[in-house]
């Protein structure tokens, strides 16, 4: 199988990934929006919208500190704006409403949002929870589910490969985020982290079919041996011992291939909908699409080209450590 | 593996038949129960559309709990939601939302949140106004020695004017009763009872026993367990004397008790037209909040910024499904038609769960669901790569089916569990609108295993049992792929 024969080029490729991923992330940092940091976010369309400076003269004087303000366009041929400022309080928000609806005729306020700071760090840490806590369970399940199968490499080493497959997934999404950030300008929102969570589920299911499908391998092609050992104590206990029939790479790859279509199948509808969705879906889920997309291609790249041969080789280097 | 059923081949093939219809005829029914929903103008279960979708306010309140015991945090919670929960009752909004929300111990330290959802209000400033009304109810007992005193001190002001009238006005000052200075304000002693103990105020009309006048509105208010006790106290130790009834410092009513009461039930009652009694009940009621409360986070969403949401959202979904449902077909021809009748179950066994549960839909939600929809179809082609497999293998149709699905159980079962088991934990950390998310997640990673375990294992089934070396429109039908 051509992932496991060229497995140094594929491991260095997604370290590569993974390493610039996280110059990106660390360079510039996640864009987190006000969901994160508190703020507030006022859009107001107008029929015939005012210029900018217009916007700006009036906003000005009002004593908001920064602010920045982005042109929007809804389906009816409405223009108007998306103004971000620290969080307002309700007399703030009175004052800036009025301020902008006097500025243009047939205006409103469509989408108001202001988030206390609190709210904004407890989201933040609520997100970190949620993604510690998700990762932990699955080495958990995945150890535990892949119990059966310790030989040639232990069933937390399953586990652990799926974590950083994970770490992969999750990590090239997040870098992409960062550039929209710097290149557009877009604010990573609570979307963000669901998109982020979204990839972990699809990236781990998508490795497990594989690993499925190594542990159904490794049982078919393996031999058994039962032996007796005779413990200190004088007790006998039966050990079985297990010699696999063909090379423990062959069999990994072996999986890949059976599983190669239906890894590619699965990413292909997954991105069929998810094309739709950033298409037909409007603004609001426009970034969490591509966020996705990202994830998805990412999780389908590691799950044959990063965790199938990161299992190979570390199991290679097991075998030269104990001969 | 050919069953031992007893049965002949024929009368098999006949009862896979009829499994399959009526697996079909289910869905049908399911569908035409969500349709008729959504179309019917009284529909029970319509969809329940989110505040993003439908437009509307969205508050979230801090309450102040740091002088309070503890322990006795989600009670006075449960009361201020109470009491907020009527004013919000005055806009007359269809299914206002006020629920309580406790900050995780993700947080540095606990924090006792009231959500406020108003669907269709988007000047919230009125809202604002009301919920964030905080005034005070006290019960006062009105202090009869210095009353006395202050009447005595009066009457010999007016004496002493009446004699000197030729040399001008006399006010006596700084008089003292029992070494304590005459106060001029109003006399009256803190109870300590205040609307933190008061359960609820209503109109009633007055039976006409007791002394009453028949048909006299009056007020009827009930105490809680504390305040019960409390009140009872208060009137067996202070009979014949006034109890006076203020909110926000202004003297509203001042009944005379007229003997001990238990059980935390008074009436008020003082001549008051019916108009006023009802505004009595309804201040009683609005009263007071038993924690002061700070706005921290407003949302407001417009009904046309709703409407455009979610009429992107089913665009998106109805484009998604048909990508996915061309793409089944063209790639795994037969297996692709029963793939097809699969997701369609799974679409309509999620919008009827939507409708059942019911699931508030949001914009994120709408996003997860077609996500839901790439995703659901992996168990199905899970499957068919193993069918295949083994068709080729040289087993029959029928067979290879059954191993197929066998031997692709162990895979969607592993991937399934950790996909619910990262949902529970997202439903549990989550704010609301990242639960609806989970909600949507969870509930489709069971649907969409159900409808590949039973509506496509069912379908498959009923194919035509031929072997792998069979003619080449078999081999086409069951094949895959771009090749023939």
């Amino acid at each position: 199988m051509w992932c496991i024969r060229n497995k140094t080029t594929l491991l260095l490729i997604a370290l590569g990934m993974i390493v610039a991923s996280a110059a990106i992330i660390l360079r510039f940092g996640i864009p987190f929006g006000i969901d994160f940091t508190g703020g507030a976010l006022t859009e107001v369309v107008y029929e015939t919208a005012p210029t900018q400076e217009a916007v700006e003269t009036v906003l000005n004087p009002l004593g908001l500190g920064a602010y920045s303000l982005r042109e929007t366009a809804t389906d009816e041929g409405e223009t108007g704006f998306i103004v971000r400022t620290r969080d307002l309080s309700e007399d703030e928000r009175v004052i800036v409403n009025e301020a902008l609806t006097a500025l243009g005729e047939e205006s409103s306020v469509e989408r108001f949002t202001s988030i206390g700071p609190v709210i904004g760090q407890e989201l933040a840490s609520k997100a970190v929870w949620a993604i510690t806590g998700v990762s932990l369970i699955i080495i958990l399940y995945v150890a535990f589910a892949f119990a059966g199968v310790s030989y040639p490499v232990g069933s937390w080493v399953y586990g652990g490969i799926t974590i950083v497959a994970l770490l992969h997934d999750v990590i090239i999404p997040a870098a992409l985020m960062t550039l929209l950030g710097v290149f557009i300008g877009v604010e990573a929102d609570v979307l963000f982290i669901m998109a982020l969570l979204a990839v972990l589920g699809y990236s781990v299911n998508d490795t497990i079919v594989v690993f499925d499908r190594v542990r159904e391998n490794l049982k078919a092609n393996r031999e058994e041996k039962t032996i007796k050992v005779v413990a200190t104590d004088g007790l006998e206990r039966e050990e079985t011992e297990y010699t696999l029939t063909k090379p423990f790479g062959e069999i990994v790859g072996m999986s890949v291939e059976q599983t190669i279509t239906r890894s590619i199948n699965t990413s292909v509808t997954t991105i069929l909908a998810l094309v739709a969705l950033y298409v037909f879906g409007g603004e609001i889920t426009q970034t969490f699409t591509l966020i996705l997309i990202a994830g998805v291609i990412a999780g389908t790249y590691s799950s044959i080209c990063f965790a199938n041969p990161l299992l190979v080789w570390y199991a290679e280097r097991q075998a030269k450590k104990q001969p | 593996m050919p069953e031992d059923t007893g049965r002949t081949a024929k009368e098999d093939s006949f009862i896979r038949k009829f499994y399959a219809l009526a697996a079909i005829l289910a869905l049908v029914a399911i569908g035409w129960f969500v349709w008729s929903n959504v179309t019917a103008e009284n529909a029970n279960r319509p969809f329940k559309l989110g505040l993003d979708l439908a437009g509307g306010a969205h508050l979230i309140y801090e309450a102040d709990t740091s002088d309070v015991d503890p322990e006795e945090v989600p009670e006075l919670m449960g009361v201020l939601r109470s009491v907020i929960e009527r004013r919000v009752n005055v806009f007359g909004v269809s299914e206002p939302v006020v629920q309580v929300e406790r900050s995780s111990f993700a947080a540095e330290e606990a924090r006792d949140r009231l959500v406020v959802e108003l669907p269709g209000v988007t000047d919230v400033s009125e809202a604002v106004a009301e919920i964030g009304r905080t005034p005070l109810l006290e019960f006062r007992l009105i202090d009869d020695t210095v009353l006395a005193a202050q009447d005595q001190l009066a009457t010999m002001e007016a004496s002493m004017n009446e004699a000197n009238s030729a040399s001008g006005s006399v006010s006596i000052q700084n008089a003292t009763l029992d070494g304590e200075p005459v106060s001029e304000e109003e006399p009256y002693i803190d109870t300590g009872l205040t609307g933190r103990y008061l359960q609820s105020a209503a109109l009633e009309f007055a039976a006409g026993q007791g002394g009453q006048l028949s048909n006299e509105p009056i007020v009827s208010i009930v105490f809680n367990n504390e305040g019960g006790d409390l009140f009872e106290q208060i009137t067996s130790d202070n009979v014949g004397e006034q109890l006076a009834i203020f909110l926000d410092g202004e003297l509203i009513s001042a009944p005379t008790i007229n003997q001990q009461i238990s059980g935390g039930r008074a009436i008020i009652s003082g001549g008051f037209t019916p108009d006023e009694a009802r505004d009595l009940a309804q201040n009683l009621n609005f009263g007071a909040l038993p924690v002061p409360i700070e706005l921290v986070s407003t949302q407001t969403i417009g009904a046309s910024l709703g409407a455009e949401l979610l009429e992107h959202g089913v665009m998106a979904g109805v484009v998604g499904i048909t990508f996915i449902m061309t793409f089944m077909i063209l790639w795994y021809r037969a297996l692709g038609v029963v793939a097809v009748v699969s997701l369609s179950g799974y679409v309509v066994i999620m919008l009827a769960l939507f409708q059942l549960i019911p699931v508030t839909l949001t914009a994120a939600g709408l996003a997860g669901f077609v996500l839901s929809l790439g995703m659901a179809v992996d168990a199905n082609v899970l499957v068919f790569e193993r069918i295949k497999e083994e068709w080729r293998s040289g087993k029959n149709w029928n067979e290879a089916t059954r191993t197929g699905f066998a031997r692709a159980w162990s895979a969607i079962r592993d991937g399934n569990i950790t996909s619910l088991l990262s949902a529970i934990i997202l439903f549990w950390f989550g704010t609301s609108i990242v639960k609806g998310f989970a909600l949507v997640f969870g509930l489709g990673v069971i649907v969409s295993m159900l409808s590949a375990v039973v509506v496509t294992r069912t379908l498959a089934l009923t194919l035509p049992d031929v072997p792998a070396e069979s003619t080449s429109k078999w081999r086409w039908l069951y094949g895959s792929g771009i090749k023939k």
